[in-house]
């Protein structure tokens, strides 16, 4: 160990280098990404103050922003986006609990998949909103019939993406499992659940995408509050600036929420090797 | 002591893989099993182990038959098949997670120096070199202590340099315990370094045809004459295997071993 010092510190110079290089890189990489919106949004906001344009269809973003800016003063903000994450985090919960039961045993009980699976493929089939009347008229037109829209949204990708990564479970892994002798409970535990893992964390993330697209289709259909009803406000008033504040909200929202599922799964995922990994991205 | 007897193996297409092998290994024997390919060599392999049932014919360990994987049977595949997931020292750990936790520790830490891997304890398997990676796979069928332990060509996915040197490796492990090593091999080099037997097998069905006692004494020198003499001994065995006009040997010992016909 001691005579290892010398050479550890010899080469970890250079090594600095290197890293502050990619860390200045790691610090632009974002930034970059954000090069292309900003330019296209100050220029528009340069179009308008100029005088080109009256930006009453297209407003600028500073009036956007302000409009946002009002709607947090008085509160109403608040009570839209906690009204539609309620919608979307309820639906996802349920869409996430079914398809990852039913995913799960159609994945693991080849009898199982054999019963289930040609109904639920046929079931996914019918374009989701066409539930829509049906769920009105069975659940109300209220909460349930929404949140029901939106786990049916959620539940297709995470069934689809559950049932796929245990059928794609390595065999060869399997068979190291069988070789120690594990029982059923322990062959899932130990090599089965994590080995669906990473397809599992994407199927959640296709599957939220899904119930953010359907809370819109829910609360364009008939609500009272929540971002989607600001959507249909705007439309129906004229107010172009309040619609673009709502898809801004969207847009964070939804961008959030997809981070915080990678940020849950990051310290179960460290071990792969992969692509992207290898990419830094 | 392992007997097979009279072991079988048709799958379901109608492909026969394997022949009546009989055969019986000592506790603590090292047999090297060679042979063309489709000879039923990792058939044979995957019966001992459990992992395939025997058409016909039975496997018994000390008078206990064998249908499933067996807690005194260890099994090294060709890859290495590490848990992604895990970080080595749980990979190694990973066949006595029912022991407490100290004694698994001790035990892994303990097996992690023997393969010479101590300071990769914490990384993770795709920090390893195809090498590291086997003698991890290595440590991790050993930790539990088999009685016998299987070796599906283990080293030839390895260059020629680190499979000696894993070569070399093995018997210095195997000397701790001593096992029952039972190694299937194509190389003919590794198959006189490591065996006191050598059995050839020939294919279609594959059955025994031939078994060549190495009586060398460890460790044993490549260059020698005599390493030659029975490295040419196996080679002749292996090309006779291989023409289909040499009859099979009625001459093996062991009960239930000839008379295949």
């Amino acid at each position: 160990m001691i005579s290892d010092a010398p050479v550890l510190q010899q080469s970890s110079e250079p090594a600095e280098s290197a890293g502050a290089a990619s860390r200045l890189s790691r610090h632009a990489r974002p930034v970059l990404g954000l090069l292309l919106p900003v330019i296209l949004a100050l220029g528009w906001e340069l179009v308008v103050w100029s005088g080109w344009s009256n930006g009453r269809l297209v407003p600028p973003p500073s009036r956007v922003f302000a409009t946002i800016a009002d709607l947090a003063r008085s509160g109403e903000l608040l009570r839209h986006i906690a009204a539609t994450l309620w919608r979307v985090g309820l639906g996802f919960a349920f869409g996430v609990v079914a398809g990852t039961v039913l995913g799960a045993i159609s994945g693991y009980w080849s009898l199982a998949r054999r019963l289930l699976d040609p109904t639920v493929q046929a079931l996914r089939a019918i374009p989701s909103l066409a539930w829509v009347p049906l769920f009105i008229l069975w659940l109300g037109i209220f909460e349930t019939s929404k949140i029901a829209l939106i786990a049916v949204g959620v539940f297709f990708p995470v069934y689809l993406g559950v049932m796929g990564a245990i059928l794609s479970v390595d065999r060869k892994i399997v068979e190291v499992g069988r070789t120690f002798r594990l029982s059923g409970f322990a062959m899932i535990r130990r090599i089965l659940l994590p080995a669906v893992l990473p397809a599992y964390v994407v199927s959640l993330r296709v599957g939220l995408g899904l119930g953010w697209m359907f809370v819109v289709a829910a609360e364009l259909i008939g609500a009272s509050e929540g971002l989607g009803y600001l959507l249909l406000d705007g439309q129906q008033l004229g107010k172009p600036a309040q619609i673009l504040a709502a898809i801004v909200i969207f847009a964070i929202l939804g961008k959030l929420t997809d981070w915080l599922i990678e940020v849950a799964a990051a310290p179960f995922l460290r071990w792969q090797d992969a692509f992207g990994r290898a990419k830094g991205a | 002591m392992l007997a097979l007897d009279r072991v079988s193996k048709t799958y379901p297409n109608g492909v026969e893989a394997l022949a009546r092998f009989s055969a019986e290994i000592r506790q603590g024997e090292i047999i090297a099993i060679i042979g063309g390919s489709g000879c039923g060599k990792s058939t044979l392999l995957r019966a001992i182990a459990g992992l395939d049932r025997a058409s016909s014919g039975t496997v018994t360990l000390d008078s206990e038959a064998i249908a499933s994987p067996h807690a005194k049977i260890g099994i090294i595949f060709q890859e290495p098949r590490l848990l992604p997931w895990l970080s080595v020292a749980d990979n190694i750990g990973f066949g006595i997670a029912e022991l407490p936790a100290a004694e698994r520790r001790d035990k892994v830490a303990r097996a992690l120096a023997r393969v010479g891997l101590a300071d990769k304890a914490q990384a993770w398997p795709r920090e390893l070199s195809g090498g590291q990676a086997q003698r991890v796979a290595i440590a991790r069928a050993l930790v539990p202590q088999p009685e016998v332990l299987l070796l599906d060509e283990p080293f030839s996915a390895l260059d020629a340099f680190t499979r000696r040197d894993l070569q070399d490796h093995l018997l210095d492990l195997w000397a701790d315990t001593r096992p029952t090593l039972i190694l299937v091999t194509h190389d003919v080099d590794e198959a006189v370094v490591l065996a006191d037997r050598v059995l050839v097998m020939r294919p279609r069905p594959g059955r025994l045809f031939d078994q060549i006692e190495i009586n060398l004494t460890r460790p044993r020198d490549r260059n020698s004459p005599l390493f030659e003499n029975f490295k040419r001994s196996v080679l002749t065995s292996l090309d006779r295997s291989l023409d289909r006009n040499v009859p099979d040997r009625d001459a093996t010992q062991g009960p239930g071993q000839a008379m295949w016909w």
